[in-house]
């Protein structure tokens, strides 16, 4: 591996410590995965970091619970993704391509350039749908039993 | 600034310009063209497929289900005939349907639905389509049927969007008729063509389905709120499986798919959408932003149509509709 891969890679981690942590766990995290697939190629050492915020066994009995078992279909989807794709080789411009698009993602580059407006944001149907999602996310504004019953009865 | 993407990967430099406004006003035909020769090479492979059983190879495929159901109402080609069609219109102005209503059946339950079902279908012994290829060679997705089914829920998603614009009522309706017609489509393909032929694990299936559809809509909807970091996340996690190589590019490809649908639905009029006249752009073709006067004369034109629809004394009672289309 050349040294202009590695100071890329090294580049590319930078960006990615800042991508934005997930508010809501999963079992697995984009920034955790990514950050686990490119500090080798930097050259750094994977960290205690990302040892620490694996999910505790709390997290996960709470993840199993949400959501089913993948009943044979996730190993077999994982497999079929592991026969297509081969071990990785990086070189500088592929790299440097990773960086370019992950910058566009992370600077909310399409978000500005198709920006939908109050038409879809704040839909005519259910003005605060996204609003009270967004909330519940970040934990400012807590749902309580009456305001999910309402949901439940008229739907919004 | 759409300009400044650079075209040095595959992804992005297939697209080429293409206005919006060929994406509007573009109206449902032949959706449904059925496959005589996937029917002539069932009866071959009838035998081996009844067999080997609750295998789940797709080489087994019985029947195809690509059009959505053998009724003949349902296909482009039947032509109702004159008597039934004004049967229908006594009873619609007599009984005063709603059909805004009544509508959400056809539209949402037939029309978008095989829309959102053809991106990415594809058969083992059949050449992809132009969707497919993006879907299965470009992003290098793998040709499973729980990935079809996440392209689809992705579309599915995009036109929820746009539904909860609609009047509250009217909206949850079609993503009703909607949901219901996917589900009911999955049943009858798995077991035609996955051949699983127990109901108690097709019920598995179909709750797991159920589960994965509830946490891509509630994932996207974040992602699509919040941003694009959170939105590529939903899509690497569902539409991508959550695989750890993934192309940074591919992911910026997928964002970028996204925005454009949701903003092509989000220049259409609640009548046009719920008439139908939307399609999702290829995914090999860009949209550009509409300028402040291209926006306002294809909004006059709309208006000019459907004003043209409502002042019409002559208008059948299936035609009419009380949408706005200034929105």
């Amino acid at each position: 591996m050349s040294q202009a891969t590695k100071e890329s890679a090294k580049q590319l981690v930078k960006l990615l410590e800042k991508f934005p942590k997930e508010r809501v766990k999963h079992l697995i995290s984009f920034k955790e995965s990514q950050l686990d697939r490119f500090r080798p190629v930097a050259g750094i050492e994977t960290g205690s970091a990302s040892e620490q915020s694996k999910p505790s066994l709390a997290e996960i009995k709470d993840i199993i619970n949400r959501t089913s078992g993948p009943l044979g279909l996730k190993k077999d989807l994982l497999k079929k993704v592991q026969e297509a794709l081969p071990e990785e080789h990086f070189n500088d411009t592929q790299i440097q391509e990773q960086i370019r698009s992950l910058n566009a993602i992370m600077s909310d580059k399409y978000k500005n350039y198709y920006a939908v407006g109050d038409k879809l944001y704040k839909p005519a149907g259910n003005p605060i749908y996204y609003k009270r999602l967004h909330d519940e996310i970040e934990g400012k504004g807590k749902e309580t039993f009456f305001t999910a019953m309402r949901t439940v009865v008229f739907g919004k | 600034m759409l300009s400044s993407i650079r075209p040095g990967t595959v992804v992005l430099s297939r697209t080429f310009k293409q206005s919006l406004a060929s994406y509007r006003g573009v109206t449902a035909v032949s959706l449904y063209s059925t496959n005589n020769s996937a029917q002539k090479s069932d009866s071959t492979k009838e035998t081996t497929s009844t067999e080997k059983g609750k295998s789940v190879a797709p080489e087994d495929v019985r029947t195809k289900r690509r059009e959505l159901s053998s009724s003949k109402y349902e296909s482009a080609s039947y032509q109702l005939p004159k008597w039934k069609e004004a049967l229908g219109e006594f009873v619609i102005s007599t009984l005063n349907l709603d059909m805004d209503k009544v509508r959400a059946g056809p539209i949402a339950g037939s029309y978008y639905y095989s829309i959102c079902k053809e991106q990415g279908l594809q058969y083992e012994d059949e050449p992809l389509s132009k969707t497919a290829k993006f879907f299965y060679e470009d992003l290098k997705l793998p040709k499973t049927f729980s990935q079809w089914y996440q392209i689809t829920i992705l579309h599915e998603w995009m036109l929820f969007v746009r539904m909860r614009a609609m009047p509250f009522k009217y909206g949850k309706n079609y993503q009703q008729k909607l949901v219901d017609r996917t589900f009911a489509d999955i049943e009858k393909r798995l077991y035609d063509e996955m051949n699983v032929h127990s109901g108690r694990i097709t019920d598995q299936y179909l709750k797991d389905f159920n589960s994965q559809l509830r946490g891509a809509v509630f994932a996207y909807d974040e992602g699509f709120f919040s941003g694009d970091a959170a939105l590529a996340s939903a899509i690497w996690r569902n539409l991508f499986g959550g695989k750890k190589n993934i192309d940074m590019v591919h992911l910026e490809a997928m964002v970028r798919y996204v925005r454009a649908q949701l903003y092509v639905l989000s220049k259409l009029s609640d009548r046009e959408f719920a008439m139908g006249e939307f399609k999702f752009v290829p995914p090999d073709e860009s949209v550009e932003i509409l300028t402040p006067e291209q926006e306002k004369s294809l909004k006059e034109k709309v208006v000019a149509k459907y004003e043209a629809v409502d002042a019409n004394p002559n208008a059948l009672p299936s035609e009419k509709s009380k949408f706005s289309y200034t929105n």
